[in-house]
């Protein structure tokens, strides 16, 4: 369990820099492009990863339901939103709204598998607090 | 203002993208592997991307020269990989004990300590900024929230 939670925290690092680093290149290119780019280098860095490693084979997934196949089409839309919407809020605007939608989002996802109410309730109590964090965050750096 | 309240709806709509895209990259994951689930979205989400750079290019027309042409280090052209390292550790995560929740609790934690290692440090190039006692609410605010998403599940 602990190696999954370390990995989550990983990933939030790691989706923090991708993030810094899409934003900067949308400056440039433009939010369309940028998500572009960051979609191709992804994908050919991921492909020279399973060809390195013997045993991952290209065996394309036929069963799974159609719609875990539009995954790429929600992170296409997700990096081109983001890389638009940073220079115009600023990253502390654009990770607050991110955040709260992530969140009221993945909970709503989540509780449709819940099995009692009280799980459920703890997650939208989880979610409040986390929210006012990231809005005290906000009002910290606003003075600035 | 118009605009600006459209910024923040984009935003938010942004959140859940992916939030949603999370979630399904990870059934994916559990049709074939983490890495898979990755390398397909990666290159259905380059076409996708394609795709709306020239329908971007139709629908905002560009209102003459960018007004602060910035050239782009090299470096920036390379967020694809600690993207494909999001769909990748997600993929894991998600189909564990964790759920869809815990991970995206988890890795807001990740991202605020990135944030204030971020502005400590001034890394890709964000001014630095000291770390005040308001922002150790903070955090203690999204690890709490994060521990009762996390642990309180039926």
């Amino acid at each position: 369990m602990l190696g999954f939670v370390l990995l989550g925290v990983f990933n939030g690092a790691v989706i923090a820099a991708s993030r810094a680093i899409n934003g900067r290149l949308a400056i440039d290119l433009g939010a369309f492009k940028a998500s572009f780019w960051n979609h191709i280098v992804g994908f050919v860095f991921l492909t020279v990863i399973m060809l390195a490693i013997a045993s991952m084979k290209f065996d394309i997934p036929t069963n799974a339901p159609v719609l875990a196949y539009m995954g790429g089409i929600f992170g296409a839309l997700f990096v081109t939103l983001n890389s638009y919407v940073l220079p115009r809020l600023g990253v502390t605007k654009t990770v607050l709204l991110v955040i709260g939608g992530q969140m009221i989002t993945g909970v709503l996802l989540d509780v449709r598998n819940s099995k009692s109410v009280g799980a459920a309730l703890a997650q939208f109590v989880g979610v409040g607090l986390i929210l006012l964090g990231v809005y005290v965050a906000r009002t910290s750096k606003a003075k600035e | 203002m118009k605009g600006r309240s459209a910024d923040w709806i984009l935003a938010v709509a942004g959140g859940a993208l992916l939030a949603v895209m999370i979630h399904y990259n990870s059934v994916l994951a559990k049709h074939s592997s983490p890495v898979m689930a990755s390398w397909m979205a990666h290159g259905i989400g380059t076409l996708g991307a394609l795709v709306l750079v020239v329908a971007g290019a139709r629908i905002f027309r560009p209102k003459g020269p960018n007004p602060m042409p910035a050239k782009a280090p090299g470096w920036a052209y390379l967020g694809g990989i600690p993207g494909a390292f999001t769909v990748w550790l997600a993929a894991v995560t998600v189909n564990s004990k964790l759920g869809l929740s815990g991970t995206l609790a988890l890795m807001l934690v990740g991202q605020v300590i990135f944030g204030i290692l971020s502005d400590r440090f001034g890394l890709f190039g964000v001014p630095k900024r000291r770390f005040v006692l308001k922002d150790l609410f903070v955090v203690l605010a999204v690890l709490s929230g994060s521990a009762i998403l996390i642990f309180f599940r039926s």
